[in-house]
């Protein structure tokens, strides 16, 4: 190990992850050449493949390395979170109504496509270079939604000649759509604010209703990577870089290996800022479908973040400002009051930290503090994290009837398929709370509001 | 021998194949592909798709081939049933006859690691879904 390895969890969570292999990962990432300060996992951490899923890790510039595999399959995979003009008891009435229109509006499943959107060459060419702004020139949205997406929703250094035939292949069809496994669009509310004031200012008031949404850059981000692979496998060969796990091929952060893989990269991010926009566009028309045009209009945007990205950032390490690659898969970028990258409404309130947790049960926003610039490259958790494996969330929603369980409990779930609401089941994941609670008492972000679901769209 | 075995793993699917020969290592990845697309719903080989071998070593190999067939069904919706001489024999998907499970992002390098014993060929791969 060139480091060491730093994870936070408390006893519990340390102890959903005995007999899997994510704390092994965290040791395999700590290997990689040109790593600045220790491998870092949050408390959702769980078994991924090269990183772990809730793994940070930060490479000098010169001397380090950019690894497809602490990025992720679903490259820009995250999640965005709109606030709508409208109290919960308003809305109730009419929940069944709203769900089914999101789901008739927002594609979901396996394959699932928009015939309303096709890309030409050109078009994608557009998408893959200026993201979430190419989709508001064409009227998907509002300008103001740019200012609440990280990076603005277009990262720069975005290549859409390195982006493979095959990878725009799979692409070109699937913007606007959500996909399956854990991707969803939620309906919620807000159930309880931690701190009103910064909660008010994100327009997160008690019982304001809610849209999350989480999804990424589709099959294009996926071939992305998988084309990516083989010449990374032979770069870690090239540079003499030993590999304790093959998903971990790198390359150093100035080879041609790695520059291509870069501009790919950022391509197939802003395909999944582009992405997330149409949705939220749609997820507008549903609302304004239900509830009049005025609501569509009035739904704000509150965050949209990446979760599986690599960025070139400025750190302070050991006293003196360093660039840095930081690797963030499965993990939230959670900048401080005060970072020149924030937009102005966000520079005295902190970076929103959006985090998901299952279909049952609640959800968190956050805002990024000093502490995480600290301590994890100002960085945060994701999610929930997974405790139960698909088989046996499977096995053990057989019997039962989960979208019944959930109704019961207010909450309307409409899926493509039976097999991805099993495998989701709320006691599929670790209990969010307590993934918050962690993060809340290290520093590494501060709890604002608390969102409880009564509406899920599922592929 | 039991071609392919799902195993414990939390966020994604792991599976151990096992097969007399390189080939059958194929079959066996291709099996466990088609049960995480369609299940258990019944599919043919009335098509064939053409699949250019690649890889300097049997692991690469095999994950070029099912990563291969992955993508053919992510852009045609061939379900792949059976290694031929050229590629994979299957059928494209009815939805009056196959049910989609899910949708798989990618055959992973995680830990694949094909070894030969004297019993046959042995690894295990992890599937993104």
């Amino acid at each position: 190990m060139r480091t060491e390895g730093l994870i936070f969890a408390d006893a519990e969570l340390m102890r959903d992850l005995e007999g899997d292999q994510s704390v092994q990962q965290v040791v395999n990432v700590a290997h990689l050449p040109g790593i600045v300060g220790p491998a870092i996992a949050m408390p959702d951490i769980h078994w991924g493949y090269g990183f772990p899923i809730g793994g940070v890790a930060a490479f000098d510039e010169e001397e380090g390395v950019v690894s497809p595999g602490g990025v992720g399959y679903d490259i820009n995979c995250g999640v965005r979170l709109l606030v709508a003009p409208l109290g919960i008891a308003d809305v109730r009435p009419r929940l069944a109504q709203l769900v089914d229109a999101l789901f008739a509006t927002i594609p979901s499943g396996v394959g699932a496509s928009r015939s309303d959107v096709t890309l030409g060459r050109r078009e994608l060419e557009q998408v893959l270079r200026r993201g979430a702004r190419w989709a508001v020139e064409q009227g998907y949205g509002f300008p103001a939604d740019l200012e609440a997406i990280e990076a603005n929703g277009e990262l720069p250094g975005a290549d859409p000649d390195a982006v493979s035939e095959r990878a725009k292949q799979r692409g070109k069809s699937q913007l606007g759509t959500v996909g399956s496994g854990n991707h969803f669009v939620e309906v919620g509310y807000v159930a309880e604010t931690f701190d009103a004031a910064v909660a008010q200012r994100l327009g997160l008031e008690p019982g304001r209703l809610t849209v999350f949404i989480h999804s990424g850059s589709r099959g294009l981000g996926y071939q992305v990577c998988d084309d990516s692979l083989d010449g990374m496998i032979r770069a870690a060969a090239k540079y003499a870089i030993p590999l304790p796990d093959r998903q971990l091929c790198c390359a150093p952060l100035d080879s041609p290996e790695a520059r291509t893989y870069w501009g790919a990269m950022n391509a197939a991010a802003n395909y999944a800022f582009a992405n997330r926009q149409l949705m939220a566009h749609y997820a507008r028309r549903a609302l304004g479908k239900v509830f009049g045009p005025d609501t569509a209009e009035r739904t704000r945007l509150v965050y949209d973040v990446c979760h599986n990205i690599a960025k070139h950032e400025t750190h302070e390490v050991d006293g003196r400002s360093r660039r840095l690659c930081v690797h963030r898969k499965g993990a939230t970028r959670a900048f401080p009051p005060g970072h020149p990258e924030l937009a102005p409404q966000f520079r005295d309130i902190g970076q929103p930290v959006l985090i998901p947790g299952d279909m049952g049960r609640y959800s968190y926003v956050l805002v990024g503090t000093p502490g995480a610039f600290r301590e994890t490259f100002g960085s945060s958790c994701h999610g929930a994290g997974r405790r139960l494996s698909r088989h046996k969330a499977k096995e053990l929603a057989r019997p039962r009837n989960i979208p019944k369980e959930l109704e019961a409990r207010g909450v309307l779930v409409r899926a493509a398929t039976r097999a991805t609401v099993d495998e989701e089941m709320p006691e599929a994941y670790k209990d969010v709370a307590r993934v918050v609670d962690v993060v809340h008492a290290a520093g590494i972000g501060r709890k604002v509001a608390q969102l409880r679901p009564v509406g899920v769209v599922k592929g | 021998m039991t071609p392919y075995r799902f195993l414990p793993h939390t966020a994604d699917v792991a599976v151990e194949l096992r097969a007399r020969s390189e080939l059958g290592l194929y079959q066996a990845g291709l099996d466990a592909l088609r049960e995480l697309l369609v299940g258990a719903s019944p599919v043919t080989t009335p098509s064939e798709r053409a699949i250019e071998p690649r890889g300097s070593d049997p692991t690469e190999r095999l994950i070029h081939f099912v990563a291969e067939a992955l993508y053919l069904w992510d852009t045609e919706r061939f379900i792949p049933v059976k290694v031929t001489a050229s590629g994979i024999a299957g059928e494209t998907l009815d939805p009056a006859k196959h049910q989609a499970q899910r949708e798989v992002k990618a055959v992973t390098r995680h830990g694949a690691d094909v070894r030969v014993a004297e019993d046959g060929y042995r690894t295990t791969i992890v599937f993104d879904v």
